[in-house]
C-alpha cells in the first residue's frame, strides 16, 4: 500500500486520534486527577543517580545515534531530569553524542539543568563529547569512556542499532548500574539481558510524563492509551470480518477494503 | 540556469549576509519574542508536512478539473535546505574533538598518545581524501591518491568497523549465558523457545527432524518450521504490539511538539 498521501480513512483516523489526545490534555489541565502505574526503570533513575553519587563516580548518559528527531528529543527530556539530579548532588554527567548537531543541544540542556540548580559554575561543557558519526567508532569511543572514567551508572536512552549490545555489555562488565530505554524494538532484547532496568515500547514515551508528573503529559498519556484501545478494537473487528467473510464476494467488505486503502 | 557565473556568487554572498543579519537580529530579541517565533515557525513547518500528506496527490474537482498537490513540489527543496542547515554543524564535531584531544596532548594526560593517533588518522584521511577528490592522482609514495585513500578506508576504517562488529559474537555469548538461566517459569519458557529457535537455524538441529515430510500436517513439526512459527507468529505479534505503542507514543509526542504542548525540563527553558 502506497502511503505517499493519505486517503479519507487515514484523515478521519488521524483527526480522531489527535482530537482524543488534545481532549485528554485539556481535561488533565483542568485538574482531573490521573493515575499512572509504576514503571520500575523510571523509578530507578533517582536511585541510580544516588548510587553513583555515594560511590563518588561519574554517570554517563547516551541519547542514542539519532539526530534531532522524536526519540532523541524524548531522550533529551530524560537527560535533563538526570542532569538536574546530577547538579543537585554535585556529580558529573558525561554525555557522549554521535551527531555533531547534538553537541550544542546537549550542552545547552545540561547548562540549563546546572543553572536551575543554582550551580552554573559547576557545569563542565567538556563532558559533552562528540565521539564519531560512525556507528562502531562511536561504540568503541563510548565503551572506552565507560571503562576509563569508571562510571557508576549508565543511561542508554534513544535510538540504538547493532552497537547496543556492545554499549550495554561494556557497562555490565565495568559494574555500572544500567537503565536503558529505546523505541528500537530490535534492540530491546539486548538491553533486557545486559541492563538492570529496561523501558520497553511506549513506556519510553511515557518517561517524560512519569518523571515530571506534568498534567499536560499525563493527559497525553491517557489519550495514547485510549488511542491504542481504538486501534485494538479496529484490529479485532477487522479480524472477525476477515475470518467470516470472503472479500471478493461481500460488497460491504469490498467497500471497507477500498476505504481503508487495501 | 543563471546567465553569468558571477551572479551565482553574488546570490551566495547576499544569502550569507542576509542570514548573518537575521541571526544577529534574532539574538537581539527578547526571550518572549524568541519563544513566539519558535512556536510560529514550528507550527508552520509542521503544518506544511501535515497538509502535504493529507492533501491527495491528485484531486479531481467536478470531473473536469484535476488539481495536483500544491505542496509536494516543495518537499525536495525543503529537504535539501534542511541538509544545508545540517551542514553548518559540519565543523562542530571536529572542533569538539580537537578541543578534547588537543587538551589531552597539551596537558600530557594519561593516554595522550591515543589523542595524537587520533589527529594523525583524522589529518591523513582528510588529506588523502581531498587529494583524491581534487588533486592529481600521481603521488611521491609510489601509489595513486585513490589507492592510498582506498587503503586507508578499506584497510583501516572498514577493518576496524568489522572488528567492532565481530565483538558482538562474543558479547552475545556472554549475554546469553547470563540470560538463559532457569530461575522462574517465564525464564524456562524463554530458554525453551530460544533453544527451539536456535535448533531451527543450524543444520544439526534440522537434521533431528529431517525424516519428517516437507509438506503436509507433519511438516509443521520440523525444527526449522517450529522456529519460523515461533519467530513469525508468536514473537511477531508481541513485536507488532510493542511497535503499535511506540508509534502512538511518537505520534502523541509529535503532536505535543507541533502544538507547543510539550513540557519538562528541556522544553520550558527560556531562550
Amino acid at each position: 500500500m502506497n502511503l505517499e498521501h493519505a486517503n479519507t480513512f487515514h484523515l478521519i483516523l488521524m483527526i480522531v486520534i489527535c482530537a482524543t489526545i488534545v481532549i485528554t490534555i485539556i481535561t488533565a489541565k483542568r485538574g482531573r486527577k490521573l493515575f499512572i502505574r509504576r514503571i520500575p526503570g523510571l523509578s530507578a533513575i533517582d536511585e541510580t543517580v544516588g548510587r553513583a553519587t555515594e560511590m563518588g563516580r561519574p554517570m554517563l548518559f547516551s541519547v542514542g545515534l539519532g539526530g534531532i528527531d522524536i526519540p532523541t528529543l524524548q531522550a533529551m527530556g530524560v537527560m535533563s531530569h538526570v542532569a538536574k539530579l546530577a547538579a543537585r548532588y554535585g556529580n558529573r554527567l558525561i554525555v557522549p553524542v554521535a551527531d555533531a548537531m547534538m553537541v550544542a543541544v546537549c550542552e545547552e540542556a545540561t547548562r540549563e539543568a546546572w543553572l536551575e540548580e543554582g550551580k552554573p559554575e559547576a557545569h563542565r561543557p567538556e563532558d559533552i563529547r562528540f565521539l564519531s558519526g560512525e556507528q562502531f567508532a562511536f561504540a568503541a569511543g563510548m565503551m572506552g569512556l565507560v571503562i576509563r572514567e569508571k562510571v557508576a551508572s549508565t543511561f542508554l536512552f534513544g535510538y540504538f542499532y547493532a552497537e547496543s549490545l556492545l554499549l550495554a555489555e561494556a557497562g555490565q562488565e565495568s559494574g555500572a548500574i544500567q537503565v536503558a530505554g529505546t523505541p528500537a524494538t530490535t534492540q530491546i532484547p539486548f538491553f533486557i539481558v545486559s541492563c538492570d532496568y529496561t523501558i520497553i515500547g511506549d513506556e519510553y514515551y511515557a518517561a517524560s510524563a512519569y518523571l515530571t508528573q506534568e498534567p499536560t503529559l499525563l493527559g497525553s498519556l491517557v489519550g495514547q492509551d485510549i488511542t491504542k484501545a481504538i486501534l485494538l478494537l479496529m484490529i479485532v473487528v477487522g479480524t472477525i470480518l476477515a475470518f467470516f467473510y470472503v472479500e471478493d464476494k461481500n460488497p460491504l467488505i469490498q467497500l471497507l477494503t477500498r476505504t481503508v486503502g487495501g | 540556469m543563471l546567465k553569468h557565473r558571477w551572479l551565482l556568487w553574488i546570490i551566495i554572498f547576499a544569502a550569507v549576509i542576509g542570514w548573518a543579519l537575521l541571526l544577529f537580529l534574532l539574538g537581539k530579541l527578547r526571550s518572549r519574542e524568541k519563544k513566539l517565533i519558535i512556536i510560529v515557525t514550528t507550527f508552520l513547518g509542521g503544518l506544511f508536512y501535515v497538509l502535504e500528506f493529507f492533501f491527495p496527490g491528485k484531486l479531481h474537482l467536478f470531473s473536469w478539473k484535476t488539481v495536483n498537490n500544491p505542496f509536494t513540489p516543495f518537499l525536495e527543496p525543503l529537504g535539501q535546505a534542511f541538509m544545508v542547515i545540517g551542514g553548518f554543524t559540519l565543523l562542530l564535531g571536529v572542533i569538539n574533538l580537537t578541543m578534547v584531544h588537543g587538551g589531552n596532548i597539551r596537558k600530557l594526560k594519561k593516554g595522550w598518545y591515543n589523542s595524537l593517533a587520533f589527529f594523525v588518522a583524522m589529518l591523513a584521511m582528510a588529506f588523502f581524501g581531498l587529494w583524491d577528490a581534487y588533486g592529481k592522482q600521481t603521488t611521491p609514495f609510489g601509489k595513486t591518491a585513490h589507492e592510498i585513500y582506498l587503503s586507508l578506508f578499506n584497510g583501516a576504517l572498514v577493518s576496524l568497523d568489522a572488528t567492532m562488529f565481530s565483538l558482538l559474537a562474543f558479547y552475545m555469548a556472554t549475554a546469553a549465558f547470563r540470560a538463559f538461566r532457569l530461575r522462574s517459569g517465564e525464564a524456562t519458557v524463554l530458554v525453551l523457545a530460544a533453544f527451539l529457535v536456535m535448533m531451527g537455524q543450524v543444520p544439526m538441529g534440522m537434521w533431528f527432524t529431517h525424516g519428517l515430510p516437507t509438506e503436509g500436517s507433519l511438516s509443521g513439526f520440523r525444527t526449522e518450521n517450529i522456529a519460523m512459527w515461533l519467530l513469525g507468529i508468536i514473537s511477531m505479534s508481541g513485536l507488532r504490539a510493542v511497535n503499535f505503542g511506540v508509534g502512538v507514543g511518537a505520534l502523541a509526542m509529535s503532536l505535543r511538539l507541533w502544538l507547543y504542548l510539550e513540557r519538562g525540563a528541556f522544553f520550558e527553558q527560556e531562550f
